[in-house]
């Protein structure tokens, strides 16, 4: 199974997916940025400061879904020892920072409105931040280290550990009482929020999650072509 | 009309600098990896330039990487 992320079998598509998604992405996002800020109607409560949520709670979801996927990786690497998981962690960590410090500017954006305030240390942001921490934590451990394989083994401990976080993030609304507000959105189909307003987050999120893909194919590129270029007299 | 959506009865402000910080974000991180990516890609093609034909050769029997690289690389420039 893991032969199918094997570097050899999947560069050829690499540059092929890499193209796809650039001939398609300026469309989708025309679109989705229409109809988050021209044609969805602004909220009851909260008026137009609402259209904040369509960059704010993709950019969370995605920043909380690539630590997990970096530290369901790095278990695995754990166990069966292979080494592209490695330059797939490597490759998703800057693209999840990137959006968890998204998640938090925006969210102060969102707050000052709403709540009167740009910061407090509520548990769902304070668990945001920490979040940040771990992503520095995950790639300073890559640029400090000399070591390929203790780099490595360092990362993947601060994945698993800072995988703790995740749970606490997802739950802390229910678990505290928080300034932030609940879940909105849930899996169960117990969703609170009008479909005029779920159907440009929903376009922002596939737009957002376009544009991850597209610097992952990249950066996994050049981690590629790296360690090609290193072992060039050895190949 | 255009002065209400720009004004978002009084969040534009908020709304517009989380969207422009949202894309100009993505814009710099955009650059900065393609710009990585070029500069590692003209580095390997230019070290695989740099080979005697018959290491060269052996090379690009050898990884399948590097003779796809380099069948791309050549189609692009």
């Amino acid at each position: 199974m893991f032969d199918l992320i094997n570097p050899s079998r999947i560069f050829n598509w690499i540059e092929k997916l890499i193209n796809f998604i650039n001939s398609i992405f300026f469309i989708l996002l025309i679109i989705a940025l229409t109809f988050a800020l021209i044609l969805s109607p602004p909220d009851y409560l909260q008026g137009d400061s609402v259209r904040i949520m369509y960059v704010h709670v993709p950019s969370a979801w995605i920043g909380l879904a690539s630590f997990s996927v970096i530290a369901l990786l790095s278990i695995l690497n754990f166990v069966f020892k292979i080494k592209n998981l490695n330059l797939i962690t490597k490759s998703i960590a800057p693209i999840g920072l990137l959006f968890t410090c998204i998640a938090i500017i925006t969210g102060s954006l969102w707050g000052q409105p709403t709540w009167g305030t740009w910061w407090v240390w509520d548990a769902r942001i304070t668990s945001m931040l920490v979040l940040s921490i771990f992503y520095i934590l995950f790639i300073l451990a890559h640029k400090l280290i000399e070591s390929e394989g203790k780099a490595n083994k360092v990362a993947n401990l601060i994945a698993i550990i800072g995988s703790i976080n995740i749970p606490v993030i997802r739950y802390s609304v229910d678990w505290w009482n928080t300034l932030h507000q609940p879940s909105s959105i849930k899996i169960d189909g117990t969703s609170s929020i009008h479909p005029s307003m779920l159907l440009p987050l929903i376009l922002m999120l596939l737009v957002l999650l376009l544009y991850c893909a597209l610097i992952l194919l990249m950066k996994y590129k050049t981690e590629i072509i790296r360690i090609k270029k290193k072992n060039i007299k050895r190949i | 009309m255009i002065q209400n959506f720009i004004l978002m009865n009084g969040y534009g402000f908020f709304v517009w600098l989380s969207f422009a910080i949202t894309f100009l974000a993505c814009g710099i991180v955009y650059y900065k990896t393609y710009k990585t990516l070029k500069k590692y890609e003209k580095d390997f093609a230019k070290e695989l330039d740099q080979l005697s034909e018959t290491e060269r050769k052996l090379v690009l029997d050898k990884s399948k990487v590097a003779s796809q690289f380099l069948a791309s690389y050549n189609k692009s420039i």
